[in-house]
């Protein structure tokens, strides 16, 4: 427990509207988007580099754990007080700072929503790609935080692509900057690079520094329509062989159709067995051909439809609905884990049927969803959390579908993180070499060990 | 023990904390802690039916924190009811802690026949008065009482016989549910709306002795005080035999199109949510009936450029969006622009403004600058609420807020209508 005294330096530093320290606060900041619950002492929120660094000052003197939060839409507790100790939530810290349009970056604060970021740098005819599928929720310390990928991936990379530096707070209290604003910088080690991803567990970030292109002129959505998903799969790793970089690459099961009919009602063939949403972007001349070159690609493989979208609302209206899978789901079963193992392109549709495999022998309800150009698998293992014996049967199906991704080349994780979801199976990625080198940074940058502990590193069931 | 219906505490569980829902709401974006978010409320909604939480004064005050917009609900990929949630919920705790005595008060106000009326009469007769006595900076809320309208001379239902007929074979009979405002603030709506009609050949009856909705007793909790006034307008507002019962306010058409069915189901009264389904399918809002006259033809050039702000209870809850737009763009030389989130929320929330003001008017801010940024002279809206909170918080009368029946009537040189 935080002593008085402790209270009332928080207190101090953040006023009282800025601390939270009441149960029903507190319940708030106990979850996030995965199914673990863990409570706070205390939930603070600065606005500044300053209160962070005192906070993290406050938290060396009286050695007590902190952990940093954005929306709390992570997926595996990596944002959450699994020790206990206080919440450092940035969503109060999000101003755009700069929208630098001459050398195309961007300063931002840890707290702005990825979505309001995209949404101001168009305004100004540029462009930030990367796109999760909560870009409307999560923040971009967040993003940085976690490396966060999304749909745009298999065409413009993900978070860390586009980092150009960051102000950071140690977790010993000191303020420094990494990186630069320019376009190259090979100054020393890659720290940007090391901090993101991080899973918050070496810095806090304060200051974010990105990387713009020019929007693209203009974009086309194809819904591909299929009647077995296995001739998605194979149309994906063709495509994908064959030279063709589209914007994003989706891919969609039977079960996925149906939850975002019936939330989004847009008219989507519920008889399919699959669809492959594709966008492409750039200058119209080569959208027009890259879209009648892929329409006529995937008719080869067996598509039964190829519809191109009338518009760009309707286009809109598509992507917001695929943003919403993973709620939309939540309609057939009120549980659902996200799997997010990755395997190479090439071997998509073998590990789609491996999975569905997997769980009908688990007797669980999947819904295969995929970031398919990337292999980036997701499929969402849905079940009721308040029936045991569903629980162990599900954690048995994410057994196999890692060690079956692992066994074809693949990683554990793509985007969503290790958090303490996947912690238990990091021994059967990474090498004991490796681990203990992983271990000595994090002892270098939080000798004291208050940031975020029971992460990834340290989480033991 | 707090409790709500099983198939909305089902619901509850179906919530999987995606966060979606989080920057949709315009009470989050403005205080950015997850207690003021839907996802942060029915976290806490479900640990207080787990009996993990008591339902403290706290719990109460963050359920409070929230403007019933509905734009969680439209938002939850799930297909999580919130506002429901919320609304039972607040019914819930409303059995625990009394709400404040000008709360009760406006409740019995609003749920008696002969108060409202009484009341009004003598609000009218003694306002100038009484506005002489007050403060000059007198507020209610965040608006001036200076920018709060005069009320009307009479209520319009007595303006009106009970039927106002038309020359020769009516092309229509509607029953005329008339909001509060509308009958004790907003006169002109009314009168636009029944010369509109009359002059489209609609003969309208007035029942007399309707009483308020309810709905804004509802969003405070008192849906046992509320159901006095269900019963009595379900029991007057016969659908049988007309073609639609119309409404100019969309709060009143949100109560009467889903309200009432849905609040009685919840309650367990069955035979009462029948009949209240009955009436809800032949309940129109007035864009909407409009929408199946030729307008075009009887309307004269009114030069102007408008903007329409969507209600929340229109919108949302009714999900009428096109109808009011269509009957502006009929007007001639009557220009349309479109602002940059007609959708959101203006922050009025029923009683909201009144208990969190400075919150209630950062929103509305927001909303005012887009207004602002269309350059437009008009607001256009159906709701009165949104009226009086977009009103209040101008600071000049550059822009006037005026209700699309308005406008038509005056494109039309109804004589007493004129609201430009």
């Amino acid at each position: 427990m935080l002593p008085p005294h402790v209270l009332k330096e928080l207190a101090a530093i953040f006023g009282p509207e800025r601390c939270k320290t009441a149960k029903e606060d507190l319940l708030t900041y106990s979850y996030d988007a995965c199914i673990y619950e863990f409570l706070p002492e205390a939930v603070v929120f600065p606005k500044t580099t300053e209160e962070t660094a005192a906070l993290v000052k406050l938290a060396v003197a009286h050695d007590f754990f902190i952990t940093p939060r954005g929306s709390g839409s992570g997926l595996g507790a990596e944002a959450l007080a699994k020790k206990g100790g206080i919440i450092i939530c940035f969503s109060m810290m999000n101003r755009i700072l700069e929208v630098n349009t001459a050398n195309r970056y961007a300063v931002v604060e840890p707290g702005v929503i990825i979505s309001d970021l995209q949404k101001a740098v168009e305004r100004v005819g540029l462009f930030y790609p990367p796109d999760p599928g909560s870009a409307a929720v999560a923040t971009m310390g967040g993003a940085v935080a976690m490396n966060s990928g999304g749909m745009r991936g298999v065409k413009y990379g993900v978070t860390r692509d586009y980092l150009l530096g960051l102000e950071i707070v140690l977790p010993t209290g000191e303020v420094m900057n990494t990186g630069t604003i320019t376009a190259k910088d090979v100054t020393g080690y890659d720290l940007t690079r090391l901090i993101c991803g991080s899973e918050g567990t070496l810095a806090l970030v304060t200051r974010i520094t990105i990387r713009l292109l020019p929007k693209p002129k203009t974009k086309r959505t194809l819904q591909v329509v299929y009647d077995s998903i296995e001739a998605a799969g194979d149309t994906v790793s063709k495509i994908i062989a064959a030279g063709i970089i589209p914007a994003t690459l989706e891919l969609m099961d039977r079960m996925i159709i149906k939850a975002l009919e019936e939330s989004a009602h847009l008219g989507l063939p519920l008889d399919a067995e699959a669809i492959l949403l594709i966008d492409v972007d750039g200058d119209p001349e080569t959208v027009e051909r890259q879209a009648a070159l892929i329409a006529e690609f995937c008719k080869d493989q067996g598509a039964r439809e190829v519809r191109v979208s009338a518009s760009e609302k309707e286009n809109e209206q598509l992507w917001v609905a695929r943003r919403s899978a993973f709620g939309a789901v939540a309609r057939l079963r009120p549980s659902c884990l996200i799997e997010d193992a990755t395997v190479p392109v090439s071997v998509l549709t073998e590990t789609i049927k491996k999975v569905k495999e997997i769980c009908a022998r688990n007797q669980v309800h999947v819904a295969v969803l995929a970031h398919a150009g990337d292999g980036n698998l997701h499929p969402l293992i849905l079940f009721d959390q308040r029936d045991a014996s569903e629980l162990a049967r599900v954690e048995k199906s994410m057994d196999e579908i890692v060690e079956y991704a692992l066994s074809v080349g693949g990683t554990l994780t793509g985007e969503h993180g290790i958090g303490i979801s996947k912690a238990k199976y990091l021994p059967q990625q990474l090498s004991a070499p490796s681990l203990k080198l992983m271990r000595t940074i994090k002892q270098s940058f939080d000798p004291q060990g208050i940031l975020n502990p029971g992460s990834f590193l340290d989480w033991e069931w | 023990m707090v409790t709500i219906s099983t198939q909305l505490k089902e619901q509850v569980h179906h919530c999987i904390r995606c966060g979606l829902c989080l920057n949709s709401c315009p009470v989050y974006r403005q205080l950015w802690f997850e207690g003021a978010s839907p996802r942060g409320k029915i976290q806490l909604i479900k640990k207080v039916l787990e009996g993990q939480l008591e339902p403290s004064d706290h719990f109460g005050r963050l359920l409070g924190t929230c403007l019933l917009c509905e734009t969680c609900s439209v938002t939850c990929p799930s297909g999580v009811q919130l506002d429901r949630i919320m609304k039972s919920m607040r019914a819930e705790l409303l059995k625990t802690f009394s709400a404040p005595w000008e709360k009760r008060l406006f409740f019995h106000l609003l749920s008696s026949r002969r108060l409202l009326p009484f009341t009004m009469f003598w609000g009218r007769t003694l306002e100038n008065p009484l506005r002489l006595l007050l403060p000059k900076s007198s507020q209610a809320g965040t608006i001036p009482y200076s920018r709060i309208p005069r009320l009307n001379a009479r209520p319009l239902i007595h303006q009106f016989p009970e039927v106002v007929t038309v020359d020769g074979l009516p092309k229509g009979r509607v029953l005329y549910f008339v909001g509060c405002a509308t009958n004790y603030m907003f006169e002109n709506i009314g009168r636009s709306l029944i010369g509109l009609l009359n002059r489209l050949g609609v003969e309208v009856i007035i029942p007399q002795e309707q009483m308020c909705c309810g709905f804004p007793i509802c969003l405070d909790g008192a849906r046992t005080i509320a159901l006095t006034n269900i019963r009595h307008n379900l029991d007057l507002f016969d659908p049988q035999n007309v073609d639609a019962v119309i409404v100019d306010c969309a709060t009143c058409g949100a109560a009467l199109k889903h309200e009432y069915p849905k609040l009685l189901e919840e309650m367990g009264e069955e035979a009462g949510a029948a009949a209240a389904g009955q009436l809800a399918q032949k309940v129109q809002d007035i864009s909407q009936y409009l929408s199946r006259f030729d307008l075009h033809t009887h309307l004269k050039a009114l030069p102007g450029r408008v903007t329409y702000h969507d209600p929340c209870h229109l919108l949302r809850t009714q999900g009428v969006k096109d109808d009011p737009r269509n009957l502006l763009k009929n007007i001639p030389q009557m220009e349309l622009i479109e602002m940059e989130g007609s959708e959101v929320c203006c922050g009025g929330g029923g009683t909201f403004q009144l208990d969190h003001p400075e919150l209630a008017s950062a929103i509305t801010a927001k909303k005012i600058q887009s207004i602002k940024d269309t350059q437009a002279d008009l607001v256009a809206t159906g709701c009165p609420g949104c009226r009086l909170q977009i009103h209040g918080n101008l600071t000049d009368d550059k822009l006037k807020v005026v209700h699309p029946v308005e406008l038509l009537a005056q494109a039309l040189s109804l004589r007493g209508t004129s609201c430009i």
